[in-house]
């Protein structure tokens, strides 16, 4: 069994949380390098070292700005520390999202008994968030081809062209996704979840470590 | 009561006022397979979502008469319960993709009707096993070609053991190994008592399997009654295209309606040869693009290998193959969306090399497969005039010579976001054209369009050819392909295998066949009559 399935998708989803914070709270620089140190581990372990590089590659220019405008006000530390913090809680982003397949977190929310509405309401979030960003660049991509500049200078001028077209899409899309699962009978007072979801002394152990860690780190 | 649907008077339109239908009465029993032809807006798709619920309850609008499902008015019924009657499989399989994985996906109808996991498991098996998907069952719905997806979304609403199964313009992506495969389970299902509604533009795909063809036109039904029946009235009054051996024997003056090809042969053979003419093939001189020997990687997977093509100025080369094969990514090439790893794309003889988009889109034009994603202009008027402007070469004398070539005219004023969609395709071809390109280039161009835009599109792509536009265009309408190209271009796994007239390149079987491509119905008549021939002798 992989540690997808080993924990409840609660229970990871409460460590993230609980992570997230220790990763804000933790303002010493050593202590924030471990720290950035055993998610990397993580990341690695889990084989997703890869997602989150491409992911970072994207953030390169805010994580700068951010470290810039840090170290402007507090130095060279602040900066490092602005830095890793970013990158970390990226890193604990892609860990969580990684192995916590959406449906798992519905089915999870759903033997809660939070409605099933509203558990898809985040479960579609998550599925969907990759979706639009396919949906963005095959717009981009239909108005470079016309000759439309993006780069530089140009994309302050030319970007809001993108909304438009990204935008109706986007609607289309909703439109259709409504339509999709109202065929499949969503609107259903009941829905059975996939797998029974029941908390048991590894969910609590995960937690427990996480919260401890996060004492130790920020104490 | 014998019949599963029920619609009586049926009055319908849109919350912005549009007209979707007038007075439609018909009713359908089980076991019953009806193809729904009509031209875009003349109220398929509108008819499929009353059938289960999405209007009124999702779209609201204003609905008159009554729709009874298996008894049931669908305007007291919500959609989840007529969900379990009524499956709708929607045009766009991508937006029915709910889950993450195949059988996770199946298994989401059964669960919101909140049977037991044994019993959703069953159902999963069952319609995987009935699909022939089994192998998919684990794999992530992104990584499907657009053929497995299609079927995944059928069987999604299979799960729900509906009584009726209506599919919106199932074959518009499909290649032709896709298509034979999904005549094969609807005919699979029609023989299960599934009473099955199909629409469809390409009515050649599946108008021999059905027992029923009801026509609507602006609303209203038509005509009704047997296929042959129907097809043997004159159906380009309402807008429709008879399917090619329909055709090709009203041009030969036989006087029978063939709906199969040994129905076909058989009334050529009682009435003679019948005309069959290729088009003439264009010697190509100097190309202004081509692929030289151009490969592509993309994620650890070789999509292109070593393809090899070029155009000249003034032919149209369709480039075929089935889904998958590698076409979209030979058409990114060629305006530098996408960059060789290996070998080069030559424009006018120059290596494209590193040389930035916009300045490439001065000699290529590329439309996608989906035209709406490049309109961003307040009207269709500022939409022409955007690309000129962003190239500093607006030339308004050139763009009122656009304007005619692609009858813009009338719609000059409108927004194009509010066209429909074989208008929004000549808007986004006539936008990419008004820059004055060399070469255009056009992603399944026929995808989800009615008979009559298929004919002015054929239309304006030979015109644009005629003004030295090199047409380049990836398709899976071979019947359409045939009567404009002057060359074809197969694509198999990632290789250009064969380059030549339709005619030279249909009367390669092994070529056909490794492609997956469907012959068009005058080659298959020849080939089928060739065949024939020497089986005599």
């Amino acid at each position: 069994m992989n540690i997808e399935l080993r924990f409840d998708p609660r229970a990871k989803a409460l460590a993230y949380l609980i992570g997230s914070a220790a990763i804000i709270l933790t303002l010493d620089l050593i202590r924030l390098a471990v720290l950035s140190g055993v998610l990397a581990a993580l990341l690695i372990g889990s084989g997703l070292g890869r997602r989150w590089l491409r992911v970072m590659r994207v953030l390169l220019p805010t994580l700068l700005l951010f470290a810039l405008v840090a170290g402007w006000s507090g130095g060279y530390e602040a900066a490092i520390g602005a830095a890793l913090r970013l990158a970390a809680l990226v890193g604990a982003g892609v860990v969580f999202f990684g192995l916590t397949p959406p449906e798992e977190l519905g089915d999870a929310l759903l033997a809660s008994g939070i409605p099933s509405q509203m558990a898809f309401l985040l479960e579609g979030a998550l599925r969907f968030t990759p979706m639009m960003g396919t949906l963005a660049r095959e717009v981009y991509e239909a108005q470079a081809s016309r000759g439309i500049r993006f780069d530089g200078r140009h994309l302050l001028r030319n970007g809001p062209l993108l909304l438009t077209p990204l935008l109706l899409s986007v609607v289309r899309f909703a439109d259709e996704l409504a339509e999709g699962l109202e065929t499949r009978g969503f609107g259903s007072p009941q829905r059975t979840p996939l797998r029974e979801h029941r908390l048991n002394w590894r969910d609590g152990a995960l937690v427990g470590v996480t919260l401890l860690l996060t004492i130790l780190f920020v104490w | 009561m014998n019949q599963v649907v029920v619609c009586d008077e049926v009055t319908y339109q849109y919350r912005d006022g549009a007209p979707g239908l007038q007075r439609v009465s018909l009713a359908i029993e089980p076991g019953e397979f009806v193809v729904v032809a009509g031209a875009s807006g003349s109220g398929k798709s509108t008819l499929c979502r009353l059938l289960n619920g999405l209007i009124p309850h999702l779209h609201g609008g204003n609905l008159t008469g009554r729709i009874l499902i298996e008894g049931r008015d669908t305007r007291l019924t919500p959609p989840y319960v007529l969900s379990r009657s009524v499956g709708l499989a929607l045009q766009n399989p991508e937006a029915q993709s709910l889950a993450t994985t195949v059988a996770r996906d199946l298994a989401l109808g059964p669960a919101c009707q909140g049977l037991d996991r044994a019993t959703i498991a069953a159902r999963v098996r069952e319609v995987a096993a009935l699909l022939e998907i089994e192998p998919l069952l684990d794999r992530q719905l992104v990584t499907l070609s657009g053929g497995e997806l299609q079927r995944v979304a059928i069987g999604g609403v299979l799960a729900l053991h509906p009584k009726v199964l209506a599919l919106d313009e199932p074959f518009a992506f499909l290649d032709a190994a896709g298509a034979v495969r999904l005549r094969e389970t609807l005919r699979l299902l029609h023989q299960r008592g599934v009473a099955i509604i199909v629409t469809e533009h390409r009515l050649a795909e599946v108008v021999d399997l059905a027992t029923r063809m009801i026509v609507l036109h602006e609303g209203q039904i038509v005509a009704d009654g047997a296929p042959r029946a129907v097809l043997a009235r004159d159906v380009s009054q309402w807008g429709l295209e008879a399917p090619p051996l329909v055709r090709l024997a009203r041009a030969a003056g036989i006087d029978a309606t063939p709906l199969t090809l040994d129905e076909a042969l058989e009334v050529v053979s009682l009435n003679g040869d019948a005309p069959l003419s290729p088009p003439d093939d264009i010697p190509a001189t100097s190309p202004v693009i081509s692929w030289e020997d151009v490969s592509l990687a993309r994620d650890h997977r070789t999509v292109l290998r070593q393809a090899r093509l070029s155009a000249a100025a003034g032919e149209v080369i369709g480039v075929l193959g089935a889904n998958g094969a590698g076409k979209t990514t030979l058409l990114k090439l060629g305006n530098g969306l996408l960059r060789p790893q290996r070998g080069a794309v030559r424009i006018q003889g120059q290596a494209i090399g590193r040389r930035p988009l916009w300045e490439i889109a001065r000699s290529v034009g590329l439309v996608g497969q989906h035209p709406g994603h490049m309109l961003f202009a307040p009207t269709v008027q500022d939409e022409l005039e955007a690309g000129p402007r962003a190239l500093q070469r607006l030339d308004r004398a050139w763009i009122s010579h656009i304007i005619d070539q692609c009858r813009l005219e009338p719609l000059l004023r409108r927004s194009p976001h509010r066209l429909s969609a074989g208008e929004q395709r000549r808007v986004a071809i006539g936008a990419v054209l008004a820059s004055q390109p060399s070469v255009l280039l056009l992603d399944e161009p026929t995808a989800g369009q009615d008979a009559l835009s298929r004919y002015a599109l054929r239309t304006l792509l030979t015109d644009i050819a005629r003004d030295g536009v090199a047409v380049i265009f990836a398709t899976h309408d071979t019947e359409w392909a045939y009567a404009l190209c002057t060359r074809w271009a197969i694509l198999n796994a990632g290789m250009i295998v064969a380059s030549g007239t339709p005619a030279a390149i249909c009367a390669q079987p092994a070529i056909i066949e490794q492609a997956r491509l469907r012959l068009p119905a005058e080659e298959a008549i020849r080939r089928q009559r060739e065949r024939h021939a020497v089986d005599r002798v």
